[in-house]
């Protein structure tokens, strides 16, 4: 097997990204953030780079240049912003270049499903509480820095082990190069039209090859006689039996059959996803109570309260 | 150089709509990116996230970090859902995005009343807690 990249360009791109990020974590003193930063940037660039050289289809193209660079450093943003509101908006980011590159991916659905949960339902609630859990600044310093902010712990020692991390991963990866398979993920999933009659029909409407009183012929198992196979349909015109050809645009959506296979194959697992989902609602509202004591005083106040509206509740039934 | 690779950028239907650019055409140098792109800048924001979550001190960040790596993992999950033709890997996104909504509400309520308890989101308040 061929390497698609040559091992040195790989190790010195990990290594020289290893200082990078390590300068560019937070530090108490003067920190070289921008240096780092660069580092890491150069780093980046070399390696992805470095992937296009030895493939043979030439470079990779430019919106995963684009989107990979983008991912990767408003990721590191994330993890070396020394205020967790920024790093909170840079990690948006992150999604949105993510959610490009799975449309690059041709998962259209995922990619506008991870903008509505992650950056518009779970990135909010971590903005609401990042700003419930930090005391306002007072007036003098309003550019206040906690120091549990300003400064990492063990930089170097963790960017060593996560970098060693890196390589051992990209190591594997890169002993062949696996192009990915011409054509569209859903095209192979045409066989979901079988179960789709409505949308066959609206299509071949639109096509004209559907005329007015025609059905579908029903299979021995009284399905409609769909066979995306062969991308025809047989219909009934007039009692006799005619075989169309399913017009050019009819292709199974990304949507469509993202859900036959939600639903169909994994049953079990949404179950459990709903279950998951409720154990953390009622953890949350567990965890997240406050306990109130009052004292005996207010206790019997609040009862005679009670007792009183209850008796002038029933004197005006 | 490679001839300009239309196929590969319109395989998506989306794409055409959405960046009318692939179609007047960027300059020569685009391929397809094979799949040890998309597994190297998974690897790379798994990393990423994982020395966030070993250095930074701030509890949301931590939490932060370990979204980065949710990310990660779904980045590749989705590359090899196209890699094998097969919406099983898509679909498993969906659950991991369920499984890091469910984590984002237990870790908030949880830093919610760390923070009430000591008044600082600081990890090393808790340090007494080591085993």
């Amino acid at each position: 097997m061929d390497l698609i990249i040559n091992p040195y360009i790989l190790y010195v791109g990990i290594v020289l990204g290893a200082i990078g990020v390590c300068l560019a974590l937070p530090r108490a003193r003067v920190s070289p953030q921008g240096i780092g930063a660069l580092l890491a940037a150069l780093a980046g660039g070399l390696v992805i780079i470095g992937l296009g050289l030895r493939n043979p289809e030439g470079l990779p193209n430019l919106y995963f240049y684009l989107f990979s660079i983008l991912a990767l450093g408003s990721a590191l943003r994330v993890i070396s912003h020394q205020r967790p509101v920024y790093a909170a908006l840079y990690f948006i980011l992150t999604i949105l270049a993510s959610a490009g590159m799975y449309l690059l991916l041709s998962a259209e659905f995922m990619a506008f499903a991870l903008i509505i949960v992650y950056a518009g339902a779970i990135l909010i609630t971590y903005l609401f509480v990042i700003m419930l859990a930090t005391q306002a600044p007072s007036e003098e310093e309003t550019e206040r820095l906690e120091a549990y902010d300003a400064q990492s712990r063990d930089p170097v020692l963790a960017t060593i082990i996560g970098f060693v991390l890196l390589a051992a991963l990209s190591t594997m990866l890169f002993r062949g190069s696996a192009a990915l398979p011409a054509g569209t993920i859903d095209a192979g999933g045409n066989a979901v039209l079988a179960q789709l009659p409505r949308r066959v029909e609206r299509s071949l409407r639109d096509a004209d090859a559907w005329q007015d009183g025609d059905r579908f012929a029903t299979d021995a198992a009284g399905l409609p006689a769909i066979d995306p196979e062969h991308r025809t349909a047989t219909l009934v015109r007039r009692g006799e039996e005619v075989t169309v050809e399913f017009p050019e645009s009819l292709q199974a959506r990304n949507v469509e059959s993202l859900a036959f296979n939600f639903l169909n194959e994994h049953p079990g697992t949404i179950e459990i996803a709903g279950v998951l989902l409720l154990m953390a609602m009622l953890g949350a509202v567990v965890l997240s109570r406050r306990q109130v004591q009052f004292d005996e005083e207010v206790k019997a106040r609040q009862a005679r309260r009670l007792a009183e509206a209850i008796r002038r509740e029933g004197g005006a039934a | 150089m490679m001839p300009l690779n239309l196929s590969a950028l319109s395989e998506s239907h989306l794409i055409d709509a959405v960046l009318p650019l692939a179609q007047t055409g960027f300059p020569e140098p685009m391929g397809a990116p094979a799949l040890a792109h998309y597994l190297f800048v998974s690897a790379a924001m798994f990393v990423i996230g994982l020395i966030g979550f070993l250095t930074r001190r701030n509890l949301i960040i931590m939490f932060l970090c370990t979204e980065l790596m949710f990310q990660a993992a779904g980045l590749a999950l989705i590359a090899f859902s196209r890699f094998h033709l097969e919406h099983s890997g898509q679909t498993f996104v969906i659950f991991v995005l369920t499984v890091a909504a469910a984590e984002a509400a237990l870790a908030l309520a949880l830093v919610v009343l760390l923070f009430r308890k000591r008044e600082s989101l600081s990890s090393e308040e808790w340090g007494e807690m080591r085993g």
